[in-house]
């Protein structure tokens, strides 16, 4: 197999959990976003466009959508003959073959499939995140370091620094200290979860992590502080673009909704680095004489015919006559039946949300989140902040009666 | 399926549709927001299970080439077989024009040899359908016949000049369908029965047919060789009805009315009961501002609207500014219409820009403005 300087690998195996039923059925890197994409390809599209041509998907939890939604890899002009994505399930190994344990764990697990290609570097991805990224920037400006990794950083809000990776930095910007998820945070430089590592150094430390019963084989928690302790050169690498974690229903909302702005907060029109995803194959979408729409994403295969104001609809939902949707995201084939209102809210994939249903509430209200596959009776209603799974419809209209 | 494959015929620029047809053949023409009018008959196809497709393309195939590249989208990428482009070419016997049908499958007589599929389906690109050909292929195989023809019932007339009324072949049936006689370009028609431009025949045969006939001098297939072969009683030709949607694209008006018969949900059902591919371009959805207007419109990923949309088919990447006013037109890719502009009852082709006044067409004389165009 040919060399290649620079592979990345994508961490895709985690459930997400905090998306609740969302990700019930899902891993979390296939969760629809924007209209027309998932979340995973924003890294692949972003691996493509940076001239990355092997990426190792490494998967765990609910995987058979995010298989069949990579496929080949050739939305993302990943079909390649020496290179393209590889789906990597944990598998068994002679007589031993067991669980991802954790992030490095997972790349341990690995260590042959990166070894084909003799990479110098690895680039570490996650699939959580909205965002675009020149990864070849990154990588160049780590080369000419001469680090042995490189972590990119934003400034994140202080209130949430408990959920990410908190360093400090020097003048320079050498890593001086690395905390996962602090209660109380030093300072407010956030690791975005894209590291470049010289594989040689990496692999290193994954052998002496793995020997370490005691360690939770987790990237935040052991290898970067265990290489920051041993003085090797950590550099931090500030990205100050659109950026955005999706891991909660509510930032997964807001995210949606910051397409929608005039101009957008994250501008997905840039031709020079088109963000790729697996077409519908549907027609352009219709908008019928009863309709009225206002501040809306609305892609392929749509029909609406009620009122869709600030929303984003997916390919092929149908919002019936008198339906009114409002602050919400309804994600593919999902239909909004007459005169059903759903306001700030997130209609999971191929739902029903039945005749004069109301879903949700305006003003600041929690967002409700009705799972994918559900069939809302008519007339049900939803609260802010509730989330609904199939079960739970059917359980209801069973007591109604 | 396996044992069918599919022979497309673009037709060449049109004087019918001069101003849409100038850069691109008949089959490249972008219709319904994404789609250009290879894609039905190829979707059909594929849709069928053929895995071998050879499209026969005239002198100015560079966008249609563009649209398919290696056919990727319609799965006919594969190793065995897939998607051959047969453009004219010189050699000693070849002028580089195609002289008719007849004279594109001589030139490619030996891809048609070296194909190992036992039957053939020849079609043109006026036709627009949508369908799965497994019932017709079955119908042929019982019947024993030596060629099946489609044919509809719904031919619509939409103000046809004489030269395209000169092409149109209507089929004289028994109650079993099976075609007693050709009825080549009449004014006014005898039977209902409209030919499709759809023959389905064995390979050998083709092959075989072709030489003969060209050397007794005919040109077309189905208006020459099969009537002449029918009453000479050298074959037994039989009909297929297709009785889903239908549209003849061979005029700027049929052009037009095309588009806009897709604003009803009944037709767009219809017509997109089997999926229809085409050449992806990963455009973002569209996009309505606050304050824009739609109704009654079909409008592609990529279209930025901050005006006013009614009664239109917008393709992907146009943009109507605010104040804007689109109604009853069609307007193809990246098409810009900027701030107070009205149009109504046109066609803009790819690319066009409209920056100031009204354009005001008739519902039954669309204005047509050409590709690059600034108004």
């Amino acid at each position: 197999m040919l060399k290649k300087s620079c592979i990345a690998m994508l961490l895709a195996g985690g459930q997400g959990s905090r998306l609740g039923l969302l990700t019930k059925t899902l891993a979390k890197p296939a969760v629809p976003f924007g209209g027309k994409y998932r979340i995973i390809d924003f890294p692949l599209s972003n691996c493509s466009n940076s001239g990355i041509d092997v990426v190792g998907v490494l998967t765990q939890y609910q995987p058979l959508e995010l298989n069949r939604y990579i496929g080949s890899g050739q939305p993302w002009d990943l079909d390649l003959t020496n290179g393209g994505v590889f789906v990597l399930p944990p598998y068994v190994k002679g007589k031993s073959g067991e669980w991802y344990r954790g992030t490095a764990n997972a790349i341990y697990q690995n260590i042959s499939f990166i070894e084909q290609y003799d990479p110098d570097y690895v680039l570490i991805l996650s699939g959580d995140h909205i965002y675009k990224m020149d990864y070849n920037k990154m990588l160049q400006t780590h080369i000419d370091n001469k680090a042995a990794a490189t972590i990119a950083v934003r400034l994140v809000p202080w209130e949430i620094t408990h959920q990410f990776g908190i360093m400090a930095t020097d003048k320079a910007g050498r890593i001086t200290e690395f905390e996962e998820k602090p209660a109380k945070a030093k300072s407010n430089r956030a690791s975005m979860g894209v590291y470049v590592f010289n594989w040689q150094v990496l692999k290193q430390y994954l052998m002496e992590d793995e020997a370490d019963k005691k360690s939770s084989n987790d990237f935040g928690k052991n290898i970067i502080p265990k290489m920051i302790a041993d003085k090797q050169k950590l550099m931090a690498y500030d990205f100050e673009d659109y950026w955005k974690d999706v891991g909660t229903i509510y930032s997964l909302w807001e995210a949606n909704m910051d397409l929608l702005m005039d101009p957008p907060l994250f501008n997905l029109y840039d031709k020079r680095w088109r963000i790729y995803a697996r077409n519908p194959i549907q027609p352009p979408h219709f908008i019928g004489s009863s309709a009225q729409v206002s501040a809306c994403m609305v892609t392929e295969g749509c029909e609406v015919y009620g009122a869709v104001s600030h929303s984003v609809l997916f390919a092929g939902v149908k919002v019936e006559e008198g339906a009114v949707v409002v602050d919400s995201v309804v994600m593919p084939g999902s239909v909004i039946k007459k005169n059903a209102v759903v306001r700030r809210s997130i209609v999971g994939e191929r739902a029903v949300v039945g005749e004069n249903c109301d879903v949700g509430e305006g003003g600041q209200s929690e967002i409700a989140l009705i799972a994918s596959d559900t069939v809302l009776p008519a007339g049900f209603k939803v609260r802010p902040g509730a989330q609904v799974g199939p079960e739970d419809a059917v359980a209801k209209e069973a007591s109604d009666k | 399926m396996k044992d069918v494959m599919g022979i497309i015929y673009t037709s060449k620029d049109d004087i019918n549709m001069r101003e849409l047809t100038s850069s691109r053949a008949v089959s490249a023409l972008p219709v319904i927001g994404r789609y250009r009018i290879i894609d039905f008959q190829l979707s059909s196809l594929v849709n069928s299970g053929v895995r071998n497709v050879g499209v026969i393309m005239q002198k100015n195939y560079h966008s249609l080439m563009d649209h398919l590249g290696a056919g990727k989208e319609w799965d006919l990428h594969t190793r065995n077989d897939g998607l051959f482009i047969l453009p004219p070419f010189q050699t000693r016997e070849n002028v580089g024009t195609y002289d008719g049908t007849l004279d594109a499958l001589k030139s490619n007589i030996a891809y048609l040899r070296r194909s190992n599929q036992d039957l053939v389906l020849l079609m043109g690109s006026y036709s627009v359908f949508n369908t799965n050909f497994e019932d017709m292929v079955k119908k042929h195989k019982e019947s024993g016949a030596d060629v099946t023809l489609m044919y509809t019932t719904r031919y619509r007339d939409s103000r046809v000049s004489p030269s395209m009324l000169a092409r149109h072949t209507y089929l004289k049936l028994d109650d079993r369908e099976n075609v007693l006689d050709f009825e080549i370009g009449p004014n006014i028609p005898e039977n209902p029965n409209f030919c499709m431009d759809v023959i389905l025949m064995r390979r050998s045969m083709l092959v075989h047919l072709v030489d003969q006939a060209l050397a007794h001098g005919m040109k077309d297939v189905l208006r020459d060789m099969l009537p002449q072969y029918l009453k000479q009683k050298l074959l037994t030709v039989r009909g297929y009805e297709y009785k889903g949607y239908h549209r003849r694209v061979e005029s700027v008006l049929s052009y037009f009315e095309f588009n806009m018969d897709m604003l009803h949900y009944d037709i767009r059902q219809e017509l997109f009961a089997n999926p229809v591919y085409t050449k992806v371009r990963d455009e973002v959805p569209a996009k309505y501002v606050e304050g824009a207007r739609a109704s009654n419109s079909l409008v592609a990923d990529g279209c930025i609207i901050e005006g006013t949309v009614e009664n239109s088919v917008l393709f992907r990447g146009v943009r109507v500014r605010a104040g804007a006013v689109v109604r009853n037109s069609v307007v193809m890719q990246e098409s810009e219409i900027q701030e107070g502009v009205e149009v109504e009852n046109v066609i803009l082709d790819k690319a066009v820009t409209i920056r100031s006044g009204k354009l005001i067409g008739q519902k039954a004389y669309p204005i047509v403005i050409g590709k690059n165009m600034t108004l």
